[in-house]
Protein backbone atom coordinates (compact mmCIF):
# COMPACT_ATOMS: atom_id res chain seq x y z
CA UNK A 1 0.00 0.00 0.00
CA UNK A 2 1.32 3.35 -1.11
CA UNK A 3 -1.10 5.58 0.23
CA UNK A 4 -4.57 5.27 2.10
CA UNK A 5 -7.52 7.73 1.39
CA UNK A 6 -10.83 7.65 3.32
CA UNK A 7 -14.59 9.54 3.30
CA UNK A 8 -16.46 9.92 5.57
CA UNK A 9 -14.85 7.86 8.13
CA UNK A 10 -15.16 8.51 11.55
CA UNK A 11 -14.44 11.85 11.80
CA UNK A 12 -13.21 12.20 8.28
CA UNK A 13 -15.25 13.99 5.82
CA UNK A 14 -13.99 15.12 2.79
CA UNK A 15 -12.00 12.49 0.45
CA UNK A 16 -8.63 12.77 2.13
CA UNK A 17 -5.30 10.65 0.88
CA UNK A 18 -2.33 9.34 3.47
CA UNK A 19 1.00 8.48 1.82
CA UNK A 20 2.28 5.44 3.61
CA UNK A 21 5.88 4.14 4.11
CA UNK A 22 7.50 1.74 5.06
CA UNK A 23 7.98 3.89 8.58
CA UNK A 24 4.61 6.14 9.33
CA UNK A 25 3.94 7.70 11.93
CA UNK A 26 0.79 8.58 13.09
CA UNK A 27 0.78 11.60 15.71
CA UNK A 28 -1.33 14.50 17.06
CA UNK A 29 -4.00 14.65 20.16
CA UNK A 30 -6.40 11.78 21.78
CA UNK A 31 -9.57 11.46 19.92
CA UNK A 32 -8.11 12.64 16.19
CA UNK A 33 -8.93 9.38 14.23
CA UNK A 34 -5.27 7.94 14.60
CA UNK A 35 -6.81 4.55 15.66
CA UNK A 36 -9.81 4.58 13.16
CA UNK A 37 -7.09 4.98 10.37
CA UNK A 38 -5.21 1.99 11.64
CA UNK A 39 -8.71 0.10 11.47
CA UNK A 40 -9.51 1.10 8.25
CA UNK A 41 -6.04 -0.14 7.17
CA UNK A 42 -6.49 -3.32 8.32
CA UNK A 43 -9.85 -3.73 7.22
CA UNK A 44 -8.94 -2.64 3.44
CA UNK A 45 -6.06 -5.30 3.92
CA UNK A 46 -8.94 -7.88 4.57
CA UNK A 47 -10.70 -7.07 1.88
CA UNK A 48 -8.64 -6.30 -0.85
CA UNK A 49 -6.50 -9.50 -0.43
CA UNK A 50 -7.87 -12.77 0.83
CA UNK A 51 -11.43 -11.14 -0.07
CA UNK A 52 -13.31 -10.85 3.57
CA UNK A 53 -16.17 -8.83 4.35
CA UNK A 54 -14.02 -6.86 6.85
CA UNK A 55 -14.82 -6.65 10.62
CA UNK A 56 -14.56 -3.53 11.71
CA UNK A 57 -15.43 -4.44 15.87
CA UNK A 58 -12.61 -6.77 15.58
CA UNK A 59 -9.65 -6.56 18.00
CA UNK A 60 -8.11 -4.00 18.81
CA UNK A 61 -10.59 -1.55 16.93
CA UNK A 62 -13.88 -1.64 18.07
CA UNK A 63 -15.82 1.32 15.81
CA UNK A 64 -18.86 0.32 16.69
CA UNK A 65 -21.89 -0.42 14.13
CA UNK A 66 -22.16 1.61 10.49
CA UNK A 67 -24.23 4.42 12.57
CA UNK A 68 -21.13 4.62 14.56
CA UNK A 69 -19.00 4.51 11.63
CA UNK A 70 -20.33 7.05 9.00
CA UNK A 71 -19.20 10.52 9.51
CA UNK A 72 -21.59 13.09 11.37
CA UNK A 73 -21.34 16.42 10.23
CA UNK A 74 -22.65 19.27 12.31
CA UNK A 75 -24.63 20.84 9.10
CA UNK A 76 -25.67 19.79 6.41
CA UNK A 77 -26.85 16.19 4.73
CA UNK A 78 -24.93 12.77 6.32
CA UNK A 79 -24.03 10.30 3.56
CA UNK A 80 -25.49 6.45 3.69
CA UNK A 81 -22.12 5.31 3.02
CA UNK A 82 -18.51 5.61 3.75
CA UNK A 83 -15.24 4.89 1.58
CA UNK A 84 -12.08 3.60 2.34
CA UNK A 85 -9.09 2.96 -0.91
CA UNK A 86 -5.36 2.59 -1.63
CA UNK A 87 -3.16 3.04 -3.57
CA UNK A 88 -0.80 0.07 -4.93
CA UNK A 89 2.30 -0.75 -7.49
CA UNK A 90 0.82 -4.05 -8.88
CA UNK A 91 3.55 -6.60 -9.24
CA UNK A 92 4.51 -8.75 -12.38
CA UNK A 93 4.77 -12.04 -13.00
CA UNK A 94 8.04 -12.25 -10.89
CA UNK A 95 6.74 -10.71 -7.98
CA UNK A 96 8.08 -7.45 -8.96
CA UNK A 97 7.06 -4.16 -8.80
CA UNK A 98 5.89 -2.22 -12.18
CA UNK A 99 7.12 0.93 -11.31
CA UNK A 100 5.70 2.92 -14.00
CA UNK A 101 2.17 1.66 -12.68
CA UNK A 102 -0.11 2.73 -10.19
CA UNK A 103 -3.45 1.04 -9.27
CA UNK A 104 -6.02 2.16 -6.81
CA UNK A 105 -8.79 0.12 -4.84
CA UNK A 106 -11.38 1.88 -3.34
CA UNK A 107 -14.83 0.49 -2.00
CA UNK A 108 -17.63 2.32 -0.68
CA UNK A 109 -19.53 0.87 2.34
CA UNK A 110 -22.84 0.77 3.42
CA UNK A 111 -25.41 -1.22 5.41
CA UNK A 112 -25.99 -4.67 5.01
CA UNK A 113 -29.65 -5.61 4.36
CA UNK A 114 -29.21 -7.84 7.66
CA UNK A 115 -27.56 -5.91 10.29
CA UNK A 116 -26.11 -3.23 11.21
CA UNK A 117 -22.45 -3.68 10.06
CA UNK A 118 -20.84 -2.06 7.34
CA UNK A 119 -20.63 -4.11 3.86
CA UNK A 120 -18.98 -3.39 0.84
CA UNK A 121 -21.26 -2.25 -1.67
CA UNK A 122 -19.10 -1.00 -4.18
CA UNK A 123 -15.48 -2.18 -4.97
CA UNK A 124 -13.19 -0.92 -7.92
CA UNK A 125 -9.79 -1.07 -9.22
CA UNK A 126 -8.69 1.29 -11.48
CA UNK A 127 -5.23 2.00 -13.47
CA UNK A 128 -4.64 5.24 -12.65
CA UNK A 129 -2.63 6.07 -15.94
CA UNK A 130 -5.29 5.15 -18.07
CA UNK A 131 -9.20 5.02 -18.52
CA UNK A 132 -9.10 0.98 -16.94
CA UNK A 133 -11.54 0.16 -14.44
CA UNK A 134 -13.48 -2.63 -13.05
CA UNK A 135 -16.15 -2.40 -10.59
CA UNK A 136 -18.73 -4.15 -8.82
CA UNK A 137 -21.69 -2.79 -7.26
CA UNK A 138 -24.26 -4.74 -4.98
CA UNK A 139 -27.87 -4.01 -5.66
CA UNK A 140 -30.79 -5.75 -3.60
CA UNK A 141 -30.88 -9.30 -2.57
CA UNK A 142 -27.42 -10.05 -3.32
CA UNK A 143 -27.60 -9.01 -7.49
CA UNK A 144 -24.15 -7.27 -8.69
CA UNK A 145 -23.41 -5.16 -11.39
CA UNK A 146 -19.94 -5.76 -12.31
CA UNK A 147 -18.68 -2.98 -14.78
CA UNK A 148 -15.45 -3.39 -17.04
CA UNK A 149 -13.91 -0.32 -18.41
CA UNK A 150 -11.20 0.59 -20.89
CA UNK A 151 -9.95 3.51 -23.30
CA UNK A 152 -11.99 1.57 -25.86
CA UNK A 153 -14.84 0.31 -24.40
CA UNK A 154 -17.43 -0.55 -21.90
CA UNK A 155 -19.68 -2.98 -20.78
CA UNK A 156 -21.45 -4.66 -17.84
CA UNK A 157 -22.40 -8.48 -16.76
CA UNK A 158 -25.31 -8.97 -14.07
CA UNK A 159 -25.04 -12.02 -11.62
CA UNK A 160 -25.93 -12.88 -7.97
CA UNK A 161 -23.85 -14.06 -5.69
CA UNK A 162 -23.88 -14.00 -1.93
CA UNK A 163 -20.90 -13.08 0.78
CA UNK A 164 -20.86 -17.16 1.81
CA UNK A 165 -18.52 -17.49 5.13
CA UNK A 166 -17.98 -13.83 4.62
CA UNK A 167 -15.65 -13.57 1.55
CA UNK A 168 -16.60 -11.63 -1.36
CA UNK A 169 -16.34 -12.25 -4.32
CA UNK A 170 -13.27 -12.32 -6.19
CA UNK A 171 -12.81 -9.53 -8.82
CA UNK A 172 -11.89 -11.79 -11.54
CA UNK A 173 -15.13 -13.71 -11.21
CA UNK A 174 -16.88 -12.74 -13.28
CA UNK A 175 -14.02 -12.25 -15.60
CA UNK A 176 -14.37 -15.85 -16.09
CA UNK A 177 -17.74 -15.92 -16.31
CA UNK A 178 -17.84 -13.77 -19.35
CA UNK A 179 -14.99 -15.49 -20.92
CA UNK A 180 -16.44 -19.02 -20.76
CA UNK A 181 -20.11 -18.48 -21.31
CA UNK A 182 -19.64 -14.94 -22.81
CA UNK A 183 -19.98 -16.90 -26.65
CA UNK A 184 -23.35 -18.35 -25.37
CA UNK A 185 -24.64 -16.24 -22.95
CA UNK A 186 -24.41 -13.15 -24.82
CA UNK A 187 -27.58 -11.49 -23.08
CA UNK A 188 -25.74 -11.00 -19.45
CA UNK A 189 -22.92 -8.86 -21.42
CA UNK A 190 -24.75 -5.70 -21.96
CA UNK A 191 -22.35 -3.47 -24.20
CA UNK A 192 -22.00 -0.05 -22.87
CA UNK A 193 -19.68 1.28 -25.53
CA UNK A 194 -16.78 0.03 -28.29
CA UNK A 195 -16.56 -3.59 -29.78
CA UNK A 196 -18.89 -6.25 -29.10
CA UNK A 197 -17.31 -8.62 -28.28
CA UNK A 198 -14.69 -7.29 -26.24
CA UNK A 199 -11.07 -7.09 -28.37
CA UNK A 200 -8.64 -9.38 -26.81
CA UNK A 201 -6.26 -6.24 -26.00
CA UNK A 202 -8.99 -4.91 -23.97
CA UNK A 203 -9.52 -8.48 -21.76
CA UNK A 204 -5.97 -8.59 -20.96
CA UNK A 205 -6.34 -4.56 -19.77
CA UNK A 206 -9.38 -5.75 -17.74
CA UNK A 207 -7.51 -9.17 -16.84
CA UNK A 208 -4.49 -7.57 -16.05
CA UNK A 209 -6.60 -5.38 -13.31
CA UNK A 210 -8.38 -8.07 -11.67
CA UNK A 211 -5.60 -10.12 -10.66
CA UNK A 212 -2.95 -7.29 -9.38
CA UNK A 213 -4.36 -7.58 -6.13
CA UNK A 214 -3.78 -11.48 -5.97
CA UNK A 215 -4.83 -13.90 -2.83
CA UNK A 216 -2.07 -13.32 -0.13
CA UNK A 217 -2.87 -13.63 3.62
CA UNK A 218 -1.38 -10.10 4.54
CA UNK A 219 -3.06 -9.82 7.53
CA UNK A 220 -1.28 -7.51 9.57
CA UNK A 221 -0.49 -7.83 13.22
CA UNK A 222 -2.21 -5.14 15.16
CA UNK A 223 -1.13 -4.26 18.55
CA UNK A 224 -3.25 -2.53 20.70
CA UNK A 225 -2.65 0.38 22.85
CA UNK A 226 -2.92 -1.98 26.49
CA UNK A 227 -0.97 -4.71 27.09
CA UNK A 228 -1.60 -8.30 29.15
CA UNK A 229 -0.87 -8.27 32.51
CA UNK A 230 2.39 -10.16 32.94
CA UNK A 231 1.32 -13.28 35.53
CA UNK A 232 3.92 -15.05 37.79
CA UNK A 233 3.39 -18.41 36.42
CA UNK A 234 1.62 -19.37 32.17
CA UNK A 235 -0.03 -22.33 31.83
CA UNK A 236 0.55 -23.71 27.98
CA UNK A 237 -1.80 -23.06 25.72
CA UNK A 238 -2.48 -21.16 22.02
CA UNK A 239 -0.01 -19.10 20.62
CA UNK A 240 -2.76 -17.20 18.32
CA UNK A 241 -1.56 -13.62 17.83
CA UNK A 242 -3.60 -11.41 20.40
CA UNK A 243 -3.63 -7.60 20.18
CA UNK A 244 -2.68 -7.36 24.26
CA UNK A 245 0.07 -9.68 23.38
CA UNK A 246 -1.08 -13.20 25.71
CA UNK A 247 0.27 -15.27 23.82
CA UNK A 248 3.70 -14.16 23.85
CA UNK A 249 4.69 -16.39 26.69
CA UNK A 250 3.02 -19.12 24.93
CA UNK A 251 5.51 -18.37 21.75
CA UNK A 252 8.39 -18.38 23.93
CA UNK A 253 7.73 -21.66 25.22
CA UNK A 254 6.63 -23.28 22.27
CA UNK A 255 9.91 -22.05 20.68
CA UNK A 256 12.11 -23.35 23.71
CA UNK A 257 11.18 -26.53 23.77
CA UNK A 258 10.26 -27.27 19.74
CA UNK A 259 13.08 -25.22 18.01
CA UNK A 260 16.04 -24.51 19.70
CA UNK A 261 17.62 -22.41 16.48
CA UNK A 262 14.56 -20.15 16.17
CA UNK A 263 14.06 -20.13 19.95
CA UNK A 264 18.35 -18.89 20.22
CA UNK A 265 17.24 -16.18 17.36
CA UNK A 266 14.63 -14.69 19.08
CA UNK A 267 16.61 -14.78 22.51
CA UNK A 268 19.32 -12.98 21.24
CA UNK A 269 17.41 -10.43 18.77
CA UNK A 270 14.64 -9.83 21.96
CA UNK A 271 17.91 -9.81 24.35
CA UNK A 272 19.89 -6.99 22.01
CA UNK A 273 17.32 -4.90 21.83
CA UNK A 274 16.78 -5.33 26.17
CA UNK A 275 20.80 -3.85 26.39
CA UNK A 276 20.18 -0.91 23.67
CA UNK A 277 16.76 -0.01 26.12
CA UNK A 278 18.67 -0.80 29.26
CA UNK A 279 15.42 -2.66 29.78
CA UNK A 280 17.32 -6.22 30.41
CA UNK A 281 20.39 -8.18 29.27
CA UNK A 282 18.81 -12.02 29.30
CA UNK A 283 15.56 -13.45 29.05
CA UNK A 284 15.01 -17.22 30.10
CA UNK A 285 12.55 -19.63 30.31
CA UNK A 286 12.14 -21.36 33.65
CA UNK A 287 10.08 -24.88 33.37
CA UNK A 288 10.22 -26.51 37.01
CA UNK A 289 8.85 -29.16 35.49
CA UNK A 290 11.08 -29.50 32.88
CA UNK A 291 8.49 -30.62 30.74
CA UNK A 292 6.86 -28.64 27.71
CA UNK A 293 3.31 -29.60 29.52
CA UNK A 294 4.19 -27.84 32.74
CA UNK A 295 3.68 -24.25 33.90
CA UNK A 296 6.51 -22.30 32.75
CA UNK A 297 7.89 -18.55 34.18
CA UNK A 298 9.86 -16.13 32.18
CA UNK A 299 12.61 -14.54 33.85
CA UNK A 300 14.44 -11.66 33.20
CA UNK A 301 18.59 -10.90 34.32
CA UNK A 302 19.77 -7.47 34.77
CA UNK A 303 23.07 -7.33 34.49
CA UNK A 304 25.12 -5.52 37.03
CA UNK A 305 28.26 -3.19 36.47
CA UNK A 306 31.16 -4.50 35.23
CA UNK A 307 28.83 -7.29 33.08
CA UNK A 308 29.06 -9.20 36.39
CA UNK A 309 25.52 -11.00 36.10
CA UNK A 310 22.82 -10.65 38.52
CA UNK A 311 20.25 -12.27 39.76
CA UNK A 312 17.41 -13.57 37.25
CA UNK A 313 13.96 -12.25 37.93
CA UNK A 314 10.88 -13.22 37.43
CA UNK A 315 8.93 -11.17 34.62
CA UNK A 316 6.46 -9.47 37.24
CA UNK A 317 9.14 -8.81 39.62
CA UNK A 318 10.50 -6.57 37.14
CA UNK A 319 9.58 -3.06 35.54
CA UNK A 320 6.21 -3.02 33.95
CA UNK A 321 8.20 -1.60 30.85
CA UNK A 322 9.55 -5.23 30.52
CA UNK A 323 6.14 -7.03 30.05
CA UNK A 324 4.88 -4.31 28.09
CA UNK A 325 7.60 -4.00 25.76
CA UNK A 326 7.78 -7.72 25.04
CA UNK A 327 4.87 -8.30 23.04
CA UNK A 328 6.03 -5.67 20.42
CA UNK A 329 9.29 -6.44 20.47
CA UNK A 330 8.79 -9.77 19.93
CA UNK A 331 5.90 -9.86 17.08
CA UNK A 332 8.49 -7.81 14.94
CA UNK A 333 11.47 -10.09 15.28
CA UNK A 334 8.72 -13.36 14.39
CA UNK A 335 7.14 -12.01 11.42
CA UNK A 336 9.10 -12.06 8.13
CA UNK A 337 10.03 -9.62 5.62
CA UNK A 338 6.65 -8.17 3.94
CA UNK A 339 4.87 -8.20 6.97
CA UNK A 340 3.09 -5.33 8.09
CA UNK A 341 2.52 -4.01 11.85
CA UNK A 342 0.19 -1.81 13.18
CA UNK A 343 0.97 -0.63 16.49
CA UNK A 344 -0.36 1.55 19.07
CA UNK A 345 1.39 3.30 21.03
CA UNK A 346 3.99 0.76 21.73
CA UNK A 347 5.35 3.22 24.01
CA UNK A 348 3.27 3.06 27.20
CA UNK A 349 5.08 2.56 30.23
CA UNK A 350 8.92 2.86 28.61
CA UNK A 351 11.58 5.00 30.63
CA UNK A 352 12.48 7.27 28.10
CA UNK A 353 15.66 5.81 26.75
CA UNK A 354 13.62 2.67 26.16
CA UNK A 355 11.34 5.02 23.81
CA UNK A 356 13.67 6.09 21.51
CA UNK A 357 15.80 2.62 21.42
CA UNK A 358 12.02 1.75 20.24
CA UNK A 359 12.55 4.56 17.53
CA UNK A 360 15.97 3.08 16.40
CA UNK A 361 14.51 -0.53 16.50
CA UNK A 362 11.55 0.15 13.97
CA UNK A 363 13.94 1.79 11.94
CA UNK A 364 16.03 -1.25 11.56
CA UNK A 365 13.01 -3.35 11.10
CA UNK A 366 11.44 -1.13 8.32
CA UNK A 367 14.89 -1.12 6.48
CA UNK A 368 14.72 -4.56 6.53
CA UNK A 369 11.37 -4.63 4.31
CA UNK A 370 8.45 -4.56 7.12
CA UNK A 371 5.99 -1.77 7.17
CA UNK A 372 5.32 -0.12 10.53
CA UNK A 373 2.18 1.88 11.17
CA UNK A 374 2.88 3.53 14.68
CA UNK A 375 0.68 5.49 16.09
CA UNK A 376 2.89 7.35 19.07
CA UNK A 377 2.67 9.94 21.49
CA UNK A 378 6.28 9.81 22.23
CA UNK A 379 9.23 12.72 21.44
CA UNK A 380 11.47 10.21 21.87
CA UNK A 381 10.86 7.90 19.86
CA UNK A 382 10.30 10.31 16.70
CA UNK A 383 13.35 12.36 17.83
CA UNK A 384 15.34 8.81 17.91
CA UNK A 385 13.74 8.06 14.14
CA UNK A 386 15.23 11.64 13.03
CA UNK A 387 18.59 11.72 14.13
CA UNK A 388 19.07 7.72 13.29
CA UNK A 389 18.07 9.01 9.20
CA UNK A 390 20.43 12.52 10.23
CA UNK A 391 23.37 10.47 11.15
CA UNK A 392 23.14 7.83 8.66
CA UNK A 393 22.68 5.29 11.78
CA UNK A 394 19.99 3.29 10.15
CA UNK A 395 19.88 2.55 6.40
CA UNK A 396 16.49 4.16 6.24
CA UNK A 397 16.17 6.85 3.96
CA UNK A 398 14.28 10.03 5.19
CA UNK A 399 11.84 9.20 2.00
CA UNK A 400 11.35 5.98 3.76
CA UNK A 401 9.15 7.82 6.93
CA UNK A 402 6.07 9.45 7.00
CA UNK A 403 4.77 11.14 9.21
CA UNK A 404 0.88 11.86 9.57
CA UNK A 405 -0.28 14.90 11.83
CA UNK A 406 -3.77 14.43 12.48
CA UNK A 407 -5.47 17.67 13.43
CA UNK A 408 -8.82 18.26 14.78
CA UNK A 409 -10.43 21.43 12.86
CA UNK A 410 -14.52 22.00 14.21
CA UNK A 411 -16.37 19.64 11.88
CA UNK A 412 -13.60 16.97 10.80
CA UNK A 413 -9.98 16.16 11.11
CA UNK A 414 -7.64 16.91 8.74
CA UNK A 415 -4.58 14.80 7.88
CA UNK A 416 -1.15 16.71 7.30
CA UNK A 417 1.88 14.74 5.63
CA UNK A 418 4.85 15.95 7.11
CA UNK A 419 8.63 14.49 6.11
CA UNK A 420 11.97 14.36 7.65
CA UNK A 421 14.67 15.62 5.15
CA UNK A 422 18.28 14.43 5.29
CA UNK A 423 19.37 16.42 8.35
CA UNK A 424 16.65 15.13 9.94
CA UNK A 425 14.08 18.64 9.72
CA UNK A 426 10.74 17.86 10.03
CA UNK A 427 9.42 19.78 6.68
CA UNK A 428 5.52 20.96 6.14
CA UNK A 429 4.41 21.02 9.45
CA UNK A 430 1.15 23.42 9.53
CA UNK A 431 1.50 26.12 12.35
CA UNK A 432 -0.68 24.40 14.48
CA UNK A 433 1.96 21.42 14.76
CA UNK A 434 2.79 20.98 18.50
CA UNK A 435 1.75 24.85 19.34
CA UNK A 436 1.16 23.81 22.24
CA UNK A 437 5.12 22.46 22.88
CA UNK A 438 6.11 26.01 21.40
CA UNK A 439 3.89 27.74 23.90
CA UNK A 440 5.20 25.86 26.99
CA UNK A 441 8.60 26.19 26.07
CA UNK A 442 8.32 30.02 25.43
CA UNK A 443 6.38 29.90 28.96
CA UNK A 444 9.13 28.28 31.14
CA UNK A 445 12.07 30.45 29.25
CA UNK A 446 10.04 33.61 30.42
CA UNK A 447 9.75 35.17 27.05
CA UNK B 1 8.89 31.39 5.20
CA UNK B 2 12.86 31.26 6.42
CA UNK B 3 14.34 33.42 7.57
CA UNK B 4 17.89 33.98 9.86
CA UNK B 5 18.90 35.84 13.13
CA UNK B 6 22.18 37.03 12.93
CA UNK B 7 24.56 36.53 16.27
CA UNK B 8 24.24 40.37 17.00
CA UNK B 9 20.53 40.93 17.70
CA UNK B 10 20.06 37.51 18.47
CA UNK B 11 19.20 38.97 21.91
CA UNK B 12 16.76 40.57 20.87
CA UNK B 13 14.82 37.88 20.01
CA UNK B 14 16.30 35.18 22.23
CA UNK B 15 16.91 37.45 24.99
CA UNK B 16 15.07 38.81 28.23
CA UNK B 17 14.68 42.48 27.42
CA UNK B 18 13.91 42.46 23.94
CA UNK B 19 12.41 45.41 22.01
CA UNK B 20 8.96 45.23 20.72
CA UNK B 21 10.27 44.22 16.86
CA UNK B 22 11.89 41.08 18.30
CA UNK B 23 9.35 40.03 20.80
CA UNK B 24 6.66 40.23 17.61
CA UNK B 25 9.88 38.11 15.39
CA UNK B 26 10.17 35.83 17.97
CA UNK B 27 6.54 35.56 18.27
CA UNK B 28 6.14 34.38 14.48
CA UNK B 29 8.74 32.13 14.55
CA UNK B 30 7.05 30.38 17.74
CA UNK B 31 3.80 30.47 15.68
CA UNK B 32 5.15 28.17 13.10
CA UNK B 33 4.55 31.40 10.58
CA UNK B 34 7.90 31.52 9.96
CA UNK B 35 10.73 29.12 10.43
CA UNK B 36 14.50 29.88 11.32
CA UNK B 37 17.40 28.36 9.38
CA UNK B 38 20.41 27.72 10.90
CA UNK B 39 23.63 25.93 9.87
CA UNK B 40 27.17 26.18 10.08
CA UNK B 41 29.73 29.06 12.52
CA UNK B 42 25.67 30.73 13.24
CA UNK B 43 24.49 27.50 14.67
CA UNK B 44 27.38 27.23 17.33
CA UNK B 45 26.99 31.81 18.23
CA UNK B 46 23.45 31.33 18.73
CA UNK B 47 23.91 28.30 20.91
CA UNK B 48 25.98 30.68 23.50
CA UNK B 49 22.60 31.72 24.41
CA UNK B 50 21.06 29.09 27.01
CA UNK B 51 16.98 30.51 26.27
CA UNK B 52 18.09 29.94 22.50
CA UNK B 53 19.37 26.14 23.22
CA UNK B 54 16.23 25.51 25.00
CA UNK B 55 14.04 27.04 22.08
CA UNK B 56 15.92 25.46 19.31
CA UNK B 57 15.46 21.95 20.46
CA UNK B 58 11.65 22.25 20.86
CA UNK B 59 11.43 24.41 17.69
CA UNK B 60 13.34 21.39 15.38
CA UNK B 61 11.16 18.88 16.54
CA UNK B 62 8.09 21.28 16.11
CA UNK B 63 9.39 21.87 12.54
CA UNK B 64 10.41 25.95 13.14
CA UNK B 65 13.56 25.13 13.10
CA UNK B 66 15.70 23.88 9.61
CA UNK B 67 19.85 22.96 10.26
CA UNK B 68 21.71 22.74 7.61
CA UNK B 69 24.88 20.93 7.16
CA UNK B 70 27.13 22.06 9.29
CA UNK B 71 29.87 20.98 7.08
CA UNK B 72 27.73 22.18 3.56
CA UNK B 73 27.46 25.30 5.28
CA UNK B 74 31.09 25.46 6.50
CA UNK B 75 32.43 24.81 2.59
CA UNK B 76 30.32 27.18 1.49
CA UNK B 77 31.40 29.98 3.34
CA UNK B 78 35.08 29.05 2.89
CA UNK B 79 34.65 29.29 -1.21
CA UNK B 80 32.92 32.81 -0.11
CA UNK B 81 35.76 33.58 1.63
CA UNK B 82 38.29 32.51 -1.40
CA UNK B 83 36.31 34.79 -3.71
CA UNK B 84 36.48 37.79 -1.46
CA UNK B 85 32.81 38.56 -2.45
CA UNK B 86 31.44 39.87 0.75
CA UNK B 87 31.82 43.20 2.16
CA UNK B 88 31.52 41.64 5.50
CA UNK B 89 32.87 38.78 7.51
CA UNK B 90 29.99 37.39 7.57
CA UNK B 91 30.45 34.88 4.49
CA UNK B 92 28.68 32.00 6.79
CA UNK B 93 25.16 33.96 7.00
CA UNK B 94 25.47 34.47 3.16
CA UNK B 95 26.58 30.59 2.66
CA UNK B 96 23.60 30.07 5.02
CA UNK B 97 20.76 31.80 2.89
CA UNK B 98 21.90 30.54 -0.68
CA UNK B 99 22.05 27.00 0.94
CA UNK B 100 18.68 26.68 2.53
CA UNK B 101 16.95 29.78 0.55
CA UNK B 102 16.08 31.79 3.38
CA UNK B 103 15.53 35.39 2.34
CA UNK B 104 14.71 36.94 5.66
CA UNK B 105 17.64 38.58 7.59
CA UNK B 106 17.09 40.00 11.49
CA UNK B 107 20.29 41.79 11.82
CA UNK B 108 21.55 45.56 12.70
CA UNK B 109 25.05 44.51 10.84
CA UNK B 110 25.46 47.69 7.88
CA UNK B 111 27.95 45.34 5.25
CA UNK B 112 25.82 42.08 6.31
CA UNK B 113 22.54 43.75 5.14
CA UNK B 114 24.29 45.35 1.94
CA UNK B 115 25.94 41.90 1.19
CA UNK B 116 22.54 40.22 1.98
CA UNK B 117 20.67 43.04 -0.68
CA UNK B 118 23.32 42.42 -3.13
CA UNK B 119 21.67 40.73 -6.30
CA UNK B 120 25.05 39.25 -7.04
CA UNK B 121 25.14 37.56 -3.83
CA UNK B 122 21.78 36.87 -2.92
CA UNK B 123 18.97 36.41 -5.27
CA UNK B 124 15.64 34.52 -6.71
CA UNK B 125 14.63 36.70 -4.90
CA UNK B 126 16.31 39.45 -3.10
CA UNK B 127 16.69 39.09 0.36
CA UNK B 128 15.33 41.17 3.00
CA UNK B 129 16.10 43.12 6.19
CA UNK B 130 14.57 43.08 9.39
CA UNK B 131 16.25 45.60 11.74
CA UNK B 132 15.76 47.47 14.75
CA UNK B 133 18.63 50.28 13.93
CA UNK B 134 16.24 53.31 13.38
CA UNK B 135 13.00 52.11 15.30
CA UNK B 136 13.01 49.68 17.32
CA UNK B 137 8.81 49.10 17.94
CA UNK B 138 7.31 47.01 15.70
CA UNK B 139 6.55 49.26 12.69
CA UNK B 140 4.21 48.78 9.79
CA UNK B 141 7.64 47.57 8.08
CA UNK B 142 8.45 44.90 10.33
CA UNK B 143 4.83 44.08 9.71
CA UNK B 144 5.03 43.62 6.02
CA UNK B 145 7.98 41.67 6.31
CA UNK B 146 6.92 38.81 8.16
CA UNK B 147 3.94 38.38 5.73
CA UNK B 148 5.66 38.22 2.84
CA UNK B 149 6.56 34.73 1.98
CA UNK B 150 9.78 34.65 0.27
CA UNK B 151 11.77 31.78 0.62
CA UNK B 152 13.33 30.11 -2.64
CA UNK B 153 12.59 27.07 -3.46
Amino acid sequence: MESITVKDFRCFHAEQTARLAPLTLLVGENSTGKTSFMAMIRALTDLAFPGFVPDFKDDPYDLGSIEEIIHKPISGNRSNTFEGGFYFIPQDKNGKPIKSKQYRFNSVFGKSEKGTAPVPVCRRISDCNSNTWVEYRLQKKGNYICHFNTPECEWKINFQYRHRGGIVLPFYFPIVIAMENGSEKKSDLVMIRGSAPPSEKDWNKIEDICLSLGYMDVRPYAGGPVRSRPRRYYEPSHDIPDPEGYHIPMVFNNLYYRDDEAWSDIKIAIEKFGKKSGLFDEIAINSPEKVESGTFQIQIRKFWSRGRKGPRHNLIDVGYGVSQALPVITELFLRDEGSVFLLQQPEVHLHPSAQAALGSQFCDMAASGRQLIVETHSDHLLDRIRMDIRDSETELQPEDVSILYFERGDQDVSIHPLRIDKNGNILNAPSSYRQFFMDETRRSLGL
Amino acid sequence: MCAIVDANVAHQVFGTNRPNAGIEFFAWLSSGNGSLVLGGKLRHELNKISSFTIWQKEATASGRVILKDDSEVDALTEELKKEGVCKSDDEHVVALAKLSGARLLYSNDDKLQKDFKNKELIDDPRGLIYSTLVNDSFTSTHQNLLRKNICKK
